[in-house]
């Protein structure tokens, strides 16, 4: 077993490369538990899936089960899905409304603010048992941030607050929900959960990847070099490849990542697309200028991040609107869930059409996700050869620019953003070795 | 009797053409299976057991003709990686019943359980569930209206899948 001090993480982690071990080693793989998602800020939902007091979903941090739920008071919290009695798993129920969680094992009952409520046949304790003692409540993570809707969590007391943890990248956040004439954003739509046999980094790389498009995604596109129509009554969507390469329009995107938090974008293509002019987007447009104004209504629809990944565990996709949610489970074995984004105030055939269209391109039988997911399985395996130590994040090294506040910028397909994900991880891994 | 009647109340002929139906996806002869739907017929999967809508909440599946094209003109692509090599199925049709008669448009409703297995580089997998078809006699042959297929597990995780149930 290799010793993960500093100088072990260093050796593995350089600036235009990583060590295959990164795959494929369950104790990194713990490591990366304990010091990336059970430290540090992570997305554990949206406020829309929990809407009144008493609704909660269950989910996982790193690999730690918790609920988000909306307590008595209203307020959002998040809360360890154990019983503090053996341990069981208090719900398990995916989501749903109560007013105390109860446990199946002994019957003890907790308040929705994670609190014990009541200990059953409490006269079988004596006076060294105190049921009274705040420990024996579920649990809460110790901080729960919202920004906009989207939940984060850290389970460390202290460290950045989410606002200097978000950064730039809080922006793209605004991108999507301005979009919303309510100035809100509805992820209750149902959810795509898919598993591959791979590692969890394979895919939060993937989300931010330009290059991979015109290759993993070849057989949805023409001979043409256009993607298949992803719109009703669409003959093509955008062009994707010319001859074997990224169409050129692809190289002017902007390439941002910040190698201290591990956020990255992509940004979109430079030209304006030109704006549908159906009833249903007219309709849409006029809720929209009626909140904004004319001008601020057209620059909303101005699109300008592709996607944009939240290290670890989050990506926001402003194209095919979802939320992407990465669910480690092992260091081969990775859940994602997909959650398409529906913008309240806007007409109900335009919601409908976002969650129609996702299902093209993010369900688990879908036509785009699928060939990623396959690629993430051939790498899980490939890694597995020795003929090299290392996997490669090399494209456009020698043009990343260093901004001001020391984030990397770059244009168009480089592997820029991949570049700033290992930098964050190195530092984050190295905290406390 | 007239021959529309006689067809919608067949249990015999209506499981033939059930069987029938899962074999061209078996055999992946995709457009002949995406020709059995008329031209406003659809093919649903929901995400979530009861799911009462396929606009409103997201889906497994939920193609219409055009979309079955677009999606079976891919799965003919060569450099498909999610079907290099493709799965193999084996679908399963059984307890079929004709739940309703509608005489006046020619459809009848017919619930039938169906197993699924595929298999796909060292993974095999089974998928089952409750089928409904709506299915139209046009005088001559069974068009479906909208086949709509509930998993046991549809509300979990799920490897790739290209091959319809």
């Amino acid at each position: 077993m290799m010793e993960l001090d500093a100088a072990t993480l260093r050796s593995l982690v350089r600036h235009d490369r990583v060590h295959r071990s990164l795959y494929r080693d369950p104790d990194i793989f713990a490591l990366e538990m304990k010091r990336i998602f059970h430290r540090g800020w992570v997305y554990v939902g949206h406020d829309s899936l929990v809407p009144s007091p008493g609704d909660f979903v269950t989910t996982r941090i790193g690999v730690m089960p918790v609920i988000l739920v909306r307590d008595d008071e209203g307020e959002v919290r998040v809360i360890f899905n154990s019983c503090s009695h053996r341990g069981a798993i208090v719900c398990s129920e995916a989501k749903g409304n109560t007013k105390l969680f109860r446990c199946g094992y002994h019957g003890w009952t907790f308040k929705t603010n994670g609190d014990l409520d009541a200990v059953a046949m409490p006269r079988g304790y004596g006076p060294s048992f105190d049921l009274c003692d705040p420990a024996l409540g579920m649990g809460r993570v110790p901080r729960v941030r919202a920004y906009r809707g989207f939940v984060f969590a850290s389970l460390a007391a202290d460290g950045p607050d989410l606002d200097t943890h978000l950064g730039p990248a809080r922006d793209s956040i605004d991108e999507v929900v301005d979009r919303a004439p309510a100035g809100e954003i509805d992820l209750s739509g149902g959810v795509h959960k898919y598993l591959f046999r791979g590692n969890w980094k394979l895919q939060i790389e993937n989300i931010v990847d330009m290059y991979h498009v015109p290759f993993s995604h070849e057989s949805t596109i023409s001979r043409s070099g256009r993607q298949f129509g992803r719109r009703p009554g669409e003959e093509a969507s955008s062009a994707i490849s010319d001859r074997g390469s990224a169409a050129a329009r692809w190289e002017e995107r902007v390439a941002w990542g910040s190698p201290s938090t591990g956020h990255s974008y992509a940004g979109h293509q430079p030209i304006a697309e030109n704006l549908p002019d159906d009833p249903t987007f007219r309709t849409y447009l006029a809720a929209l200028e009626a909140r904004h104004g004319a001008a601020r209504a057209r620059d909303i629809l101005q699109p300008k991040r592709h996607n944009t990944a939240f290290y670890p565990n989050m990506a926001l996709q402003a194209l095919n609107q979802h939320v992407r949610v990465v669910v480690p489970v092992a260091v081969d074995r990775t859940e994602v869930h997909v959650y398409p984004v529906q913008l309240k105030g806007a007409p109900d055939a335009m919601n409908r059409g976002f969650i129609r269209h996702l299902n093209i391109t993010h369900s688990a039988a879908s036509l785009i996700q699928t060939d990623d997911l396959e690629n993430f399985r051939r790498c899980q395996v490939g890694v597995d050869a020795e003929s090299s130590e290392w996997v490669w994040f090399a494209r456009g090294v020698e043009s990343d620019v260093e901004d001001n506040h020391g984030d990397y910028r770059n244009h168009g397909t480089v592997e820029l953003q991949q570049r700033a994900q290992y930098a964050a991880w190195l530092r984050l891994m190295s905290e406390g070795a | 009797m007239h021959s529309a009647a006689v067809a919608l109340g067949d249990r015999g002929r209506v499981e033939d053409f059930l069987i029938r139906e899962v074999r061209l996806l078996d055999e992946r002869r995709f457009e002949e299976w995406r020709d059995l739907f008329d031209e406003d017929g659809y093919y649903w999967v929901p995400l979530r057991p009861d799911q009462t809508d396929p606009d409103s909440e997201a889906s497994l599946f939920y193609d219409d003709r055009p979309m079955m094209a677009t999606r079976f003109e891919r799965l003919r692509h060569p450099r498909i990686h999610a079907q290099t090599p493709p799965h193999r199925t084996c679908h399963l049709i059984g307890n079929v019943t004709i739940d309703a008669v509608d005489g006046e448009r020619s459809e009848c409703l017919v619930s039938s359980s169906m197993i699924m297995a595929d298999y796909r580089v060292g993974v095999k997998r089974v998928f089952a569930g409750r089928v409904r078809h709506r299915l139209r006699w046009d005088g001559e042959r069974f068009r479906i209206a909208w086949k709509r297929v509930d998993l046991i597990d549809c509300d979990d995780v799920f490897e790739l899948i290209a091959v319809p149930f």
